[in-house]
């Protein structure tokens, strides 16, 4: 592509529609009891091995959001760097419900899906009319938006103080209690749980019609219009979901911390969920979790010590684009591809390109 | 008359935003690369230019020297990483020039600590000019002056030298370019070389007026981004003209409504990208 | 997956939790120890390099505390409040982690300090948010820093009353919740001392560019320029005032500054004649700081600032009112905190009962030129210095 939005002929490689879904398939099919049973096993050692509970409740959180922006990223092919919006709006109107409307537990965390879909269906569709450096950078000028918005809405945000005193009310259905959060096991329990039931529902969509024709969009967009799909309410439909996943998630990370700070809406938010998709792999609901956990995990042990850990992480990022641009997940894809001897190995696909093919690294 | 000072000052803004700019604009321009990094170039320029300035004393020669400099590590990284992603989509340029801020964001925090510096304004261009009732600072008519300069002198280079013929050639059809003979590896680490060594100038010359620390990367390209948006990827013309748009937006909003001036920053980015799909002066 | 599977994980689930964790860090030792929130990484980690020194020091010169040597656990905020708060979690459940000081950014001191309230810890903070020790004032959180109020009050009203011909004064102000109350506490004194009120430009925080304000600012035509902002805000404001050449037509003042360690960044030449607030010193005579200042020389072979003289004391204070009441318990230390009276680096010092602010003297500088510098750090002079604070109703604290 050059300077005037054209495909740049010699440098685009053929497409391979739904070949990741392949391996995804074939991978799953190697597995026992497939994805789920390999989340829902690391759903119950997390808290087991990491060195805390409230750790393994942050590496969920932002596994959710990072699922969510997997599914823009991996399977819309869609760069979004206003993650934030979604993750900071979830967190401060969950917590405005709770403190001031007497919202519960789950109705908070509803609102929060329900505001979080609006919001990214809005965003979506004013941001999908551009594509390539277009769309990603209009999708920042709505995060320096909402991040203007909560800054001038101290009354209600707390502005720079973030918001404080955020409750994290016990599970109640039906006006019965069912459980106490207050404990960082239970806590973690619930997150876990919601995790859990979110992961089954991702998987879901991408296994549908519509996870098969958004593939389709991502892989070439022009042959999924010319088929007759509205690619555009695709687009939409993605970013909506998208935004339902990770408003609840800032919703869980306010309730974790008790409080909302500003930061959860900056665009650093947005980069950091980016740079955890990518590095888990893109493309793979497994790879979100493991994207999100060793980004939390790493960065916290590295933190200890050695101050300047952010040059290994600008080191892992160039890495994973040269080297194993499927992610880390990919990675562990290739790696099990090779002990089972099975399969013929092939490169991991990279994300597509902005005019809809699939872009491969070059060896 | 605050209005029309303001006006002025806008437009001075807009030439150091221009300045700002104008390499990225280049580097998408023949090499269709998004780079992220071109933030943390410009912080390293300012950060060369504390060095320079106080090994030899002279903000002059750290003027001279520090591009090149600069420049030369842009051309090394070219070679050795850059290179490798250029087929590759947008997403991962964005991903690997992230890394390579974030690299040298933490660098400099080793190589010269976490707190900011203050670089001098040169001897000579300390004092001020007074036009009617409004003071404006020498060294900005200087940078105004300057960047003009470089700005004619980078009009020539593209449009008026082979150098600028091939890379001008090369932004239609790299092949054709190819084909022609040319080293097209050459031609392309030259331009990303010159791309970067232009945000390594931009940092020296605004780090009179801003000073320097390890963070201001980001900052500068939020605004570099914003104007090449408006002005049109790749659109030479258009980083001066978005550039110099930047500048008035900010400078009169700061008299009528300070808080939003960042927020209308972007959102004249916005209503540019949705209702100019490509820039006011990009190619559709 | 089936809901049988889905039952049995979650069996699975609860009974390994029952386990104990494989990577979980042992439960606290016997010596009093001591956590530092200390931003090393991220945005501030200029702050917390020094403010880990200050308490470093404050630790290793502390002698036997309940019979043995005192133990020091730095936590990296990151400069990321959510990172922090977790952090303060894990360290509270699994190290029954009870002391705390530290804590760059205001946000980031507020949520700790509600979440150490909970477990009835305490926590010491030299963040600047006036919160703090007003209206999100909690049992547990102690402030060393001088509130908006005392700054204006100690910079603004000593500085009109050495020339009470500048009569007209502009301020620039960073838009949010601190800068708005420089910005209330500036006016309130303007109309007490009758000071001409000329305008006000708000920028954001994140401003790189001050050329419209300041152009702004010249139009009307003040005798002092008030500059509110501090840190990066301040810096870049008063550079591009110098550049417009206004340091030669009006006095500047900046209310609240860092301390040495940003005069450093800025050199000389910039803050030469300009007026300063600060909260400490280095040069100030006083018996607590001059033996710091020896320290930190000979230690660190610097002079100290104010995160570093900041965290010194928080540290020595909390160590100080473990002794006293002989426990660690919360309660009993926070109660040997309350109105507890000793010596700073400031001088004589006192935490005050009733909102749990340190009674602490705030300072007036004015910049010094390379000529009158007799050492690096000989950036600036001290023009007055003295205690203000809200009292009575003016108190907002209400203490549960």
């Amino acid at each position: 592509m050059n300077a005037t939005g054209e495909p740049r002929p010699v440098l685009k490689s053929p497409g391979h529609s739904g070949r990741r879904r392949d391996a995804f398939v074939s991978l799953c099919s190697g597995l026992p009891g497939g994805p789920t049973a390999v989340v829902a096993a690391l759903l119950v050692l997390m808290p087991v091995v990491l060195p805390s509970r409230t750790m393994a409740t942050e590496i969920l959180i932002f596994a959710m959001a990072t699922l969510a922006c997997n599914l823009l990223l991996g399977y819309g092919g869609l760069l979004s760097f206003g993650q934030a919006i979604f993750f900071g709006s979830g967190a401060y109107l969950s917590s405005l419900v709770m403190m001031h409307g007497g919202f519960g537990l789950l109705p908070a965390l509803l609102t929060a899906a329900v505001a979080g879909a609006i919001l990214a269906a809005l965003v979506g569709a004013l941001a999908i009319r551009r594509t390539g450096i277009y769309f990603v950078m209009m999708t920042l000028a709505f995060n320096q938006t909402a991040y203007f918005i909560a800054y001038t809405l101290s009354d209600w945000t707390g502005g720079d103080n973030g918001l404080l005193d955020v409750p994290r009310p016990p599970l109640t259905l039906f006006g019965v209690t069912l459980a106490d959060l207050s404990d960082a096991t239970a806590y973690y329990v619930f997150t876990a749980v919601l995790f859990f039931l979110i992961f089954i529902a991702v998987r879901k969509v991408i296994a549908s019609p519509f996870g098969s024709t958004l593939i389709a969009v991502r892989e070439n967009e022009a042959r999924a219009g010319a088929l007759g799909y509205d690619t555009r309410n695709f687009k939409i439909t993605a970013f909506a979901l998208s935004g339902a996943v990770t408003a609840p998630a800032g919703a869980l990370y306010a309730m974790l911390l008790n409080f909302a700070p500003l930061e959860n809406i900056q665009l650093s938010m947005s980069e950091n969920i980016v740079i955890m998709t990518v590095i888990g792999g893109t493309g793979s609901l497994l790879g979100s979790l493991l994207g999100a956990g060793s980004w939390v995990i790493i960065s916290d042990i590295l933190a200890e010590i050695w101050p300047r850990w952010l040059i290994l992480t600008g080191g892992a990022l160039i890495l994973i684009v040269l080297y194993l641009p499927g992610g880390l997940w990919g990675g562990v894809e290739s790696l099990m591809r090779r002990f089972r001897g099975g399969g013929t190995p092939h490169a991991p696909d990279g994300i597509p390109n902005n005019d809809g093919s699939t872009a491969q690294p070059m060896e | 008359m605050l209005y029309l000072f303001q006006v002025l000052n806008g437009l001075g803004l807009g030439m150091i935003y221009f300045l700002i700019s104008a390499g990225l604009t280049i580097i998408f321009g023949l090499l269709n690369f998004v780079n992220f990094a071109h933030g943390a170039f410009f912080m390293l320029g300012g950060y060369l230019c504390w060095s320079l300035t106080e090994l030899t004393g002279s903000f002059w020669i750290s003027l001279l020297a520090g591009p090149p400099v600069v420049a030369l590590l842009a051309w090394a990284a070219e070679v050795t990483l850059i290179r490798r992603i250029y087929r590759l989509p947008h997403t991962f340029h964005i991903l690997v020039t992230v890394g390579i801020a974030l690299i040298l964001q933490e660098t400099t925090i080793m190589i010269w600590g976490p707190i900011g510096k203050s670089i001098p304004v040169p001897d000579g261009l300390q004092g001020i000019v007074t036009l009617w009732n409004f003071a404006y600072p020498t060294y900005r008519l200087f940078l105004i002056a300057f960047t003009a300069l470089i700005g004619f002198a980078l009009w020539y280079l593209l449009e008026r030298t082979r150098f600028g013929g091939l890379v001008r050639a090369g932004s239609e059809s790299t092949e054709m370019v190819a084909l022609l003979g040319t080293n097209i590896h050459r031609l392309f680490a030259r331009t990303f070389a010159l791309g970067v060594g232009l945000a390594g100038l931009a940092g020296i010359l605004s780090a009179p007026i801003r000073g320097i620390h390890p963070f201001m990367g980001p900052e500068v390209l939020g605004v570099a981004f914003v104007v090449v948006v408006i002005g049109g990827m790749g659109s030479f013309t258009g980083a001066l003209l978005g550039g110099l748009l930047v500048g008035l937006v900010q400078s009169l909003m700061s008299t009528i409504w300070p808080e939003g001036a960042s927020l209308m920053i972007y959102g004249t980015m916005a209503a540019v990208i949705l209702l100019r799909p490509y820039g006011l002066f990009g190619r559709a | 997956m089936n809901r049988r599977t889905f039952l049995k994980t979650g069996l699975a689930a609860t009974s390994l939790m029952m386990t104990p964790p494989l990577l979980r860090h042992s439960l606290a030792a016997e010596p009093v120890t001591f956590y530092g929130l200390k931003s090393m990484s991220g945005a501030y980690a200029s702050y917390g390099e020094f403010a880990e020194k200050g308490s470093k020091l404050a630790v290793d010169d502390y002698g036997l505390l309940l019979g043995e040597k005192p133990r020091y656990v730095t936590i990296d905020t990151e400069g990321n409040p959510g990172r922090t708060v977790r952090k303060v979690q894990e360290a509270v459940q699994q190290q029954n982690a009870r002391l705390f000081g530290g804590c760059t950014l205001s946000s980031t001191a507020l949520a700790v300090g509600k979440e150490i309230n909970k477990v009835g810890g305490v926590f010491m903070t030299p963040a600047g948010a006036d919160e703090i020790t007003a209206s999100e004032c909690n049992k547990a959180t102690f402030r060393w820093t001088v509130p908006t109020y005392g700054a204006i009050q100690q910079t603004v009203r000593p500085l009109f009353e050495s020339n009470p011909k500048a009569k007209r004064w502009y301020s620039i102000t960073p838009q949010y919740v601190f800068g708005e109350a420089l910005l209330t506490a500036s006016k309130n004194l303007f109309a007490e001392l009758g000071i001409e009120h000329v305008g006000n430009s708000y920028h954001s925080t994140q401003e790189q560019e001050y050329s419209g304000y300041l152009t702004n600012a010249a139009a009307a035509n003040p005798d002092v320029l008030l500059i509110l902002g501090f840190g990066g805000n301040g810096a870049s404001c008063l550079r591009q005032a110098a550049n417009f050449g206004m340091k030669s037509k009006m006095t500047i003042l900046l209310a609240w500054t860092q301390g040495l360690d940003w005069f450093q960044s800025l050199g000389p030449d910039l803050l030469e004649g300009v007026y300063l607030g600060a909260q400490y010193w280095h040069q100030v005579d006083a018996p607590v700081n001059n033996a710091l200042v020896k320290r930190t020389r000979e230690v660190y072979g610097i002079n100290p600032n104010y995160p570093l003289a900041g965290d010194y004391i928080i540290t020595k204070i909390i160590f100080d009112a473990v002794a006293e009441a002989g426990t660690t318990d919360g309660a009993a230390v926070i109660k040997a905190m309350e109105g507890m009276q000793y010596d700073g680096p400031t001088g004589p010092e006192m935490v005050r009962a009733q909102d749990h602010q340190v009674i602490k003297d705030y300072y007036l500088l004015r910049g010094k030129g390379k000529a009158a510098m007799k050492d690096r750090d000989d950036l600036a002079t001290v023009v007055s210095s003295g205690k203000s604070f809200p009292e009575g109703d003016q108190i907002l604290c209400k203490m549960s």
